[in-house]
């Protein structure tokens, strides 16, 4: 074994020296936007205004993540950040593992073209659904509330949370099923006892994804709220400029707080997203 | 500790009928075994016992009780799956205490219960081992564990040792016959393929094939007075010779260009399949033989050694044969154990 990891480390081939110099551009690439935010964030506006925005400025300036966490609309806007992502992310997991126990467990008549139905909602672009939505929140005068965010997020998650935890579902022997049920099981307990233990992993996924999604989305509380007050945090974050100026380093320390969330999640389940990604390759 | 009763029972997948009007009844504390080939049904059987399947008609009772249209879970039997179906994210005393937790049984009462099968089963050292740390014997007696536990009035065993090596069979078989005896009075189906697990584990076996009982009996009653050629031909290992034959007025039989008389009298007439088991037919001493044949293939097998003749007939013998392939050699045909099967 050790020879042949010799063997691999010497010999670099073409092949992989391509592969790590493009990964190694693709993570600069991806990379180089969160640096300027973050030397934007620790400049004054001054010497932001001096120009050059890859200079390191001279002293650590963190006057602007003291402007921004000391100021009433941020905490607004985390709140009611939280107040969509939190119940959406929940929900729409919750739905998609009702679903996909159902189609992967409990096959009825015509289970078949339901589940392709509700998968096709996967594909509509919001272009498509934002002005009947629009019409239909304010016909019933939910406009300017968190409420129309909290249902589009949710109703949008149900496909691919029902697809992922579907085909994962799938991946669980009929026989555990039945012999929790001889064990005296309903399916509701087969369910939460022993297919969703098992199925954490992909709900891991699952969560991470709905909530960085819903966190990090723009376009539906752009449209859904009008006022300060119900505003969320990817809005915030452009509210923060001025009428005539643009506050450069008060919006890049908001913007990498509000990356935290996401960023905290992630690590949280990192261990069950990995597994998650490569479920179903290698039979478990 | 209960009797079970099938009562005309059919089963449809859609057009296709699996279980056609099975009747049977299975003594209390009776170890029975359905045997046949894949796909007669006999697994199918055992869902329909259970309750995983419901019947498309007829009357399943447990203890005198109709439980026809019961949940599985209130007819007080457990079930040992092919794969074992232990959940992998329990470890084994959570596996095992599964059902008791379920119907909410003290903690205390659990543990010591789980404790006390564990040792029953010698897997007491393992109880915070997980599903995949174990081996196939283990993974099995984690399972029968997890049945036994609930003192079920029936249990079911659907192929449980067809997934572990040759020499781990033997020693499981021989573990859940002791099992059947220290579990006094509880009755056991248990269903396989394997004709010598039916042999040594039943105290007697439905012979099933497509969808039907062909015969159930006591091993030695299948072994000496198989009903038809499907049972003769499935009971005993290696398989029953089988020739075309005639039994004629006199109650002569006729086959392969020999004519004896049997020991006991047919009462069928005419043409016949004759059954003859290898260990029925012996190598013939001077002046004695019966039939003559030539050696095609020689298996020995140590402890007895198979002879392969091109008539075509396999005869089973104890000893060393100082005979090669392509020798012709005379055969004696043990009166006493001709079988005839009518056409």
């Amino acid at each position: 074994m050790r020879s042949m990891a010799d063997r691999r480390t010497l010999h670099v081939t073409p092949w992989t020296a391509a592969l790590i110099t493009i990964l190694v551009m693709l993570a600069v690439l991806f990379l180089t936007p969160t640096v300027g935010v973050l030397l934007s964030s620790i400049k004054t506006t001054r010497d932001i205004a001096l120009g050059d925005l890859w200079s390191i400025p001279g002293e650590l300036f963190l006057g602007n993540y003291a402007e921004v966490l000391s100021n009433p609309a941020v905490h607004r806007y985390f709140v009611n950040t939280l107040i969509v992502t939190v119940p959406a992310t929940a929900a729409s997991t919750a739905l998609g593992v009702l679903a996909g126990y159902v189609f992967a467990k409990l096959p009825f008549r015509g289970a078949g073209i339901l589940f392709l139905a509700i998968v096709a909602g996967m594909f509509f672009p919001p272009q498509v659904i934002l002005v009947p939505l629009f019409r239909l929140f304010n016909g019933v005068g939910l406009i300017d509330t968190l409420w129309p965010i909290f249902l589009v997020h949710t109703a949008l998650g149900i496909p691919i949370c029902t697809l992922l935890m579907r085909n994962f579902f799938a991946t669980v022997p009929d026989a555990l099923r039945e012999a929790a049920i001889l064990e005296g099981a309903s399916e509701w307990q087969v369910l939460t006892r022993v297919a969703i233990p098992l199925g954490l992993p992909a709900l891991a996924v699952l969560a991470t994804l709905q909530f960085t999604w819903i966190w990090n989305d723009f376009l539906w509380p752009l449209i859904f709220t009008q006022s300060d007050e119900k505003r969320t945090i990817m809005i915030g974050i452009v509210n923060l400029k001025g009428q005539y100026t643009v506050a450069w380093g008060v919006q890049g320390a908001l913007s990498l707080i509000a990356s935290l969330p996401t960023l905290v999640i992630f690590l949280f389940f990192q261990r069950y997203f990995i597994k998650g990604m490569t479920m179903g390759a290698v039979k478990g | 500790m209960a009797r079970v009763t099938l009562e005309n029972i059919r089963k449809s997948f859609g057009d296709v009928e699996v279980i056609r009007d099975v009747s049977l009844d299975i003594e209390r504390g009776e170890f029975m075994v359905f045997v046949g080939p894949s796909g007669c049904g006999k697994s199918t059987m055992l869902r329909l016992i259970s309750g995983l399947e419901d019947v498309s008609g007829g009357t399943i009772r447990i203890g005198g009780r109709d439980v026809t249209g019961v949940a599985p879970s209130k007819r007080r039997l457990a079930m040992v799956f092919q794969s074992y179906a232990l959940f992998p994210h329990l470890d084994v005393a959570g596996n095992i205490g599964f059902g008791l937790s379920l119907a909410r049984t003290p903690a205390g009462e659990i543990e010591r219960r789980v404790k006390d099968v564990a040792e029953r089963l010698g897997i007491a050292d393992l109880l915070s081992r997980m599903p995949r740390q174990l081996s196939g014997g283990e993974r099995q007696r984690v399972a029968i564990g997890r049945a036994i536990i609930r003192d079920p009035e029936v249990f079911l065993f659907d192929e449980p040792l067809s997934n572990l090596d040759a020499a781990l069979r033997v020693r499981m078989r021989l573990e859940i016959a002791r099992l059947h005896k220290a579990l006094d009075g509880v009755t056991m189906i248990y269903v396989t393929h394997d004709q010598t697990e039916a042999m040594t584990l039943a105290d007697r076996i439905a012979v099933i094939n497509r969808g039907r009982i062909e015969q159930v009996g006591t091993p030695m009653e299948l072994y000496h007075h198989p009903a038809n050629t499907f049972v003769a031909g499935f009971i005993g290992a290696p398989a029953m010779n089988f020739l075309d034959g005639n039994v004629d007025e006199s109650g002569a039989v006729s086959f392969a260009g020999v004519t004896i008389m049997p020991a006991q009298p047919f009462s069928h007439r005419g043409r016949a399949t004759i059954g003859i088991r290898p260990e029925s037919l012996r190598l013939a001493g001077a002046g004695e033989a019966d039939l003559v044949a030539r050696l095609d293939h020689v298996e020995p097998l140590g402890a007895e050694t198979l002879l392969h003749f091109d008539t075509p007939l396999t005869v089973r013998v104890n000893d060393a044969v100082p005979a090669v392939e392509g020798d012709t050699l005379g055969l004696v045909i043990d009166r006493t154990r001709i079988h005839v099967f009518p056409p």
